[in-house]
């Protein structure tokens, strides 16, 4: 890779809050603080907005498509006159300041090899390119150029140049209608100060190769939860769900619940928190698409707690999917390409079973995104023993970490669903705003937006709060 | 004051140059409506449409700037979108009319998902068909639709929040903190709802209390909150940004400080069980809240006390037997709903609940937990050594297994009891390690990293016992002891038995009783008997009310941490109002038009929110006159009005009528 490139430090940056992350929770707290009439440095270390969701196929309980959701989030983020976005950039190093509560900051736009202001997104340089890599966003179903765009709907709609993989053919500059190639980009260090600051860093999915006894990457009829919400998606790669090793239509699915999650044997005890419900969710979109095809979800507790959410499990249920209550322990593969689960069966004549099935699928759970907590330069970023945000407060004030003016959002301090995660993230901004004010009214530093003063107004009778 | 802005009737128009863009939503409607046929269809047949597309997603950037391109190359003056609910994205596409330069009024959303595709998924044709009128009738819309500016209300910066549990406080706290001044009103006389009964929470084991003390002493550092105790809204009127509410302060009867208030609560002769320790302690008729309390007073429970004069002999003029309730009028830009719940109370016999007396619900026990006197468990006058804890009594219940009757079964999980049940086993284990605990249950939802207590439970001795939905427990006595009979799944539905000296019912929680507040605010209430949002991902604290917003347990069951989130939400919502000097509102209020108007005055009879008068007009004499800042859109004056002078702003009579024409429906009388 190339070494970060400082540019000559322009004038500072100001922002109110910075926003790290712009998955569902990092848009959700932008935009609520844009509304509100604060400043947003939003940053981006993917190409485009949208974060995971946006990858999604429909989300539980009201099967809403995820791109209906977050295609409003992201068309919102990327207009909004109080937000800057900067994607494909990484924050490096952010300081705070004790005297005045703020923070100082540095991130890194990484080159895109593109010049944004010229390029179109029309595509033309993907179709020219010869280099085919798996595509990230279709975890690995679909293939994608060295150059590429990364998906229909992605904001914004740039080019971006996989350097590590191009032979430099130049094919690409040869047909950009807009000669918005530039091989020559690097990257460029910017320098903010925010008043305070939000981690919306999200989660990565378990690393399921980890279980070995279930076989991921060595059976290609194993496949994980994500690769399926792709198949079951509006823009999935097929138009039908397809398994991996012959193309053929499965007729019956089995799903793993708790892979990765609920399992010292992998190192996480914890549950995941949304893999039951999203299991369910596929199970229904596989119904919608393969009416006739069986799908059993092999399960320990059927974890529906949200709102609508056991409804949602037992509408499941009464769509005919096959709840079997055990652990899948050991996977084999038959000639045919399909498998053989044994499983425990709690509630079953000997408490154990095997069956077969033609698709497999990996309800993987999640893992902490690691990395941020190394940007704090003179403060600590605490974690939880998995490497979770800790919370300082949480039952007073949930969204504080354990730095001043450090506010976590969505996943970044643990498994969450999407309403889960949009109310944390509007929490983030409310605490966020609380706490530039009080800064700014204690050091009188001048506020850059105008926002009402106190304003204590004489009540008709003395009324007083005290506690006994 | 608002204004509404509106072309004159046979004002020159420019000729519509529509472009129609039908959405796939992603195959959501492309899966069962042609869409391609409907762009084509109302392409072919309609001269001013100039533009006619079909497109993945309408609603992303990238299809949004190419109407946005088109608007601008094409000179587009007009703009359909076949999609999803408007409710979803009507917005959106005006938003990005606007960002075009059209005027974002001219524009229709027509709902071809919801109303064609999802409805007729087994009718292909004639969902396309269906579509494709429904485009045609916002063809139709548009083309006398006209340009409308948004109205603008001043901005009142404060916030009322209504129910002064932890969600409450913790909404209270982040809007001071924003510099809002706020009104916190809590129906009972002391703070912190039912988190302040918790002997002790999960995860941490803090103490309820605590939690709520530490929220009321940061409330208390801010000027900017006022808090009311034993009061209650009695009027509600007005619109986002300028609300008007009527607050009404309870009369306590107690008005003034004494130093002999521990003497005079002594001294009364009325003893009841106190409803905080659900009825384990008793209480006077003067009592002190259990909570903290605005005013800092006792009060005099009137419906109990004899007039004995007790109390008053002792503290003189402090006591005012005669105090009237006293109302207050406070002007508020928005309202925070967070009026919790209730626990959910079994019906008499409902595993033996009032029948057997050695079974009580989470809520007592956590009570008789904090009245231990160290000698060990004791329940009914004997030592407990074992407890049956029964998992989600009253949640996950079957249609018609709802025990109170008339009220629905309660088909939701209440998401916090089974972290809350492990979470007091380990307290048990605690505090009496010889105790022996065994859980029946259905599902463990110990969700996210509570599944360390489940963990932790099972290492610490607790027994679980799963059943299923078919073979639920019963609860027997026999001999003077409590039986737990449970059809073990893991044993093949096999009958165990198990004597036990303790059963708890670990009870969810329910919808709160609030007529009169749900009616007064017209909260809109979910099948499941909670407020409902108007969208739980893209709305989720708002209802349909502009400025009205839900939080905490009143909307859905959570745990503190998570309604703590949800009152910081609701804050944040409030905020983006109450920051604001200005506030835009849809411009759909009703017009008249004074020459037509005959003022009959059954308009003004008809409207339910007082928005028409009967006012001198100059020379058109007394007529009709509608304020729009009360307006609401709702038409209802336009149904009855005999002249059709009084219309709506953004759906003419005429434009309905051209609507329903463009159905294809025949008219009326036509």
């Amino acid at each position: 890779m190339v070494e970060a490139v400082t540019v000559a430090p322009k004038t500072a940056e100001h922002y109110d809050v910075l926003v790290v992350g712009a998955g569902i929770a990092g848009m959700e707290a932008s935009l609520t603080l844009g509304d509100m009439g604060m400043k947003v440095l939003l940053v981006e270390k993917s190409p485009t907005i949208g974060g995971r969701l946006l990858l999604l196929s429909k989300v539980f309980p009201t099967l809403d498509c995820a791109s209906c959701i977050s295609g409003t989030k992201t068309s919102g983020t990327s207009h909004h006159p109080n937000v800057t976005m900067m994607t494909y950039s990484e924050v490096s190093e952010i300081r705070r300041n004790d005297k005045d509560g703020s923070f100082s900051l540095r991130y890194v736009e990484k080159p895109r090899y593109i010049d944004t202001a010229l390029c179109t997104g029309c595509g033309e340089c993907e179709k020219a390119c010869p280099i085919i890599l798996p595509k990230e966003t279709e975890y690995g179903l679909r293939g994608r150029k060295a150059i590429y765009i990364p998906f229909d709907t992605a904001v914004p709609k740039k080019a971006v140049l996989d350097l590590d993989n191009c032979i430099f053919c130049g094919a690409c500059e040869r047909v950009c209608p807009a000669d918005s190639i530039d091989f020559l980009q690097a990257p460029r260090e910017h320098e903010a100060e925010v008043g305070a600051v939000i981690l919306a860093t999200g989660f990565e999915p378990f690393p399921i190769e980890k279980k070995e006894s279930y076989h991921y990457g060595q059976f290609p009829n194993v496949v994980t939860s994500l690769q399926m919400d792709r198949l079951t998606g509006p823009t999935r790669p097929f138009n039908s769900i397809l398994r991996p090793s012959d193309g053929k239509e499965p007729s019956n699915i089995a799903y793993a619940l708790c892979a990765g999650s609920r399992d010292k044997t992998v190192g996480n005890l914890r549950c995941s928190q949304v893999c039951c419900m999203y299991s369910m969710k596929q199970a229904q979109l596989i119904l919608g698409t393969l009416p006739a095809a069986d799908v059993t979800l092999y399960y320990m507790d059927i974890r529906a707690y949200g709102k609508g959410f056991e409804e949602f499990y037992q509408q499941t249920k009464a769509m005919g999917v096959k709840f079997v209550r055990g652990r899948v322990a050991q996977v084999e593969e038959e000639k045919n390409g399909d498998l053989t689960v044994y499983h425990e069966d709690t509630e079953g004549p000997g408490g154990k079973g095997k069956s077969t099935h033609d698709l497999l699928v990996l309800s993987v759970g999640l893992l902490p995104m690691r990395g941020i907590e190394k940007v704090f330069k003179n403060a600590t970023l605490e974690l939880d023993e998995m490497g979770w945000v800790k919370l300082r407060d949480e039952t007073r004030s949930p969204s504080e970490t354990s730095i001043d003016g450090v506010f976590s959002a969505g996943t970044a301090s643990g498994p969450k669903d999407v309403p889960d995660s949009i109310a944390e993230a509007a929490s983030a901004a409310a605490q966020a705003v609380g706490y530039v004010l009080s800064w700014r009214e204690k050091t009188g530093a001048a506020v850059g937006i105008p926002l009402p003063k106190s304003m204590p107004v004489p009540m008709p009778q003395a009324v007083e709060v005290a506690a006994k | 004051m608002a204004k509404v802005v509106l072309d004159k009737p046979g004002e020159a128009k420019e000729p519509a140059r529509i472009g129609v863009y039908v959405c796939h939503c992603g195959g959501n409607i492309s899966d069962y409506v042609d869409v391609a046929k409907v762009a084509e269809t109302v392409a072919k047949e309609d001269g001013s449409v100039v533009v006619s597309k079909h497109l993945m997603f309408d609603c992303s950037d990238v299809a949004q700037q190419e109407m946005i391109d088109d608007i601008q190359k094409l000179k587009l003056n007009r703009l359909v979108t076949a999609a999803c609910s408007p409710k979803l994205h009507e917005a959106t596409f005006r938003a990005a009319a606007k960002r075009a330069g059209l005027n974002q009024y001219l524009t229709y959303h027509a709902n071809i998902r919801e109303q064609s595709s999802w409805p007729h998924s087994d009718d292909p044709h004639g969902a396309t068909e269906k579509a494709t009128s429904h485009v045609r009738s916002g063809i139709a819309y548009v083309k006398s639709a006209q340009p409308l500016d948004v109205l603008r209300s001043e901005s009142t910066q404060s916030v009322m929040v209504v129910g002064g549990g932890v969600t409450g406080l913790r909404a209270a706290l982040d809007l001071a903190r924003m510099n809002v001044r706020v009104y916190l009103v809590e129906k009972a006389p002391y703070l912190g709802g039912h988190v302040a009964e918790l002997a002790s929470t999960y995860p941490l084991g803090e103490k309820g209390i605590a939690i709520v003390q530490r929220l009321v002493s940061e409330i208390q550092e801010q000027p900017n909150i006022t808090v009311f105790t034993n009061a209650e809204l009695v009027s509600f009127k007005g619109y986002v940004g300028k609300f008007s509410v009527t607050v009404r302060m309870n009369p306590r009867y107690v008005v003034d400080r004494s130093p002999r208030f521990a003497e005079a609560i002594e001294a009364c002769p009325v003893q009841v069980p106190e409803e905080f320790d659900h009825g384990l302690t008793v209480r006077k008729a003067i009592y002190w809240p259990r909570g903290p309390t605005v005013p800092h007073l006792p009060l005099i429970d009137l419906g109990l006390c004899t007039r004995c004069g007790a109390c008053e002999r002792l503290l003189g003029k402090a006591v005012r037997f005669d105090q009237p309730p006293e109302n207050l009028e406070l002007q508020v830009g928005s309202v925070i709903v967070s009026t919790g719940f209730e626990d959910y109370t079994p019906a008499l016999g409902e595993y033996g609940y009032g029948e057997i007396p050695d079974v009580v619900t989470l809520p007592e026990f956590e009570r008789m937990l904090e009245f231990g006197d160290g000698s060990g468990l004791r329940h009914n006058g004997h030592a407990v050594g074992s407890i049956a804890y029964l998992y989600c009594v009253g949640s996950r219940q079957k249609p018609g297994e709802a025990t109170t009757p008339g009220s629905p079964a309660h088909a939701y999980c209440s998401r916090f009891c089974c972290n809350a049940t492990i979470h007091n086993a380990l307290d048990v284990s605690g505090r009496y390690p010889d105790v022996r605990l065994y859980h029946f249950y259905r599902d463990i939802r110990t969700y996210g990293r509570n599944e360390l207590l489940y963990e932790k439970a099972g290492r610490a001795g607790s027994i679980f016992v799963r059943y299923t939905e078919d073979h639920p427990p019963v609860v027997s006595q026999r001999d003077g002891t409590a039986h737990v009979t449970v059809q073990a799944s893991i044993l093949q539905n096999e009958a165990v038995d198990f004597p036990v000296d303790l059963v708890v019912l670990v009870t969810g929680m329910v919808s709160r009783e609030n007529r009169s507040l749900n009616e007064m605010l017209s909260l809109p209430i979910g099948p499941d008997g909670f407020y409902r949002e108007v969208h739980q991902k893209l709305r989720p604290v708002e209802t349909n009310t502009a400025g009205l917003l839900i939080a905490g347990t009143a909307q859905a069951p959570k745990d503190i941490r998570e309604t703590l989130y949800s009152g910081s939400a609701a804050a944040a919502k409030a905020a983006t109002f109450a920051l604001k000097k200005e506030l835009e509102l849809e411009p759909f209020v009703a017009f008249v038009d004074p020459a037509r108007c005959s003022a009959s005055g059954k308009c003004v009879a008809e409207c339910p929110y007082g928005a028409i008068e009967l006012r001198e007009q100059g020379d058109f004499g007394k007529k009709a006159w509608v304020n729009s800042a009360v307006c609401k859109g709702c038409g209802a004056c336009v149904a009855v009005c005999p002249t059709e002078a009084i219309q709506r702003a953004g759906f003419s009579n005429d434009q309905i009528r051209d609507m329903i024409r463009a159905l294809g429906v025949a008219e009326e009388g036509a």
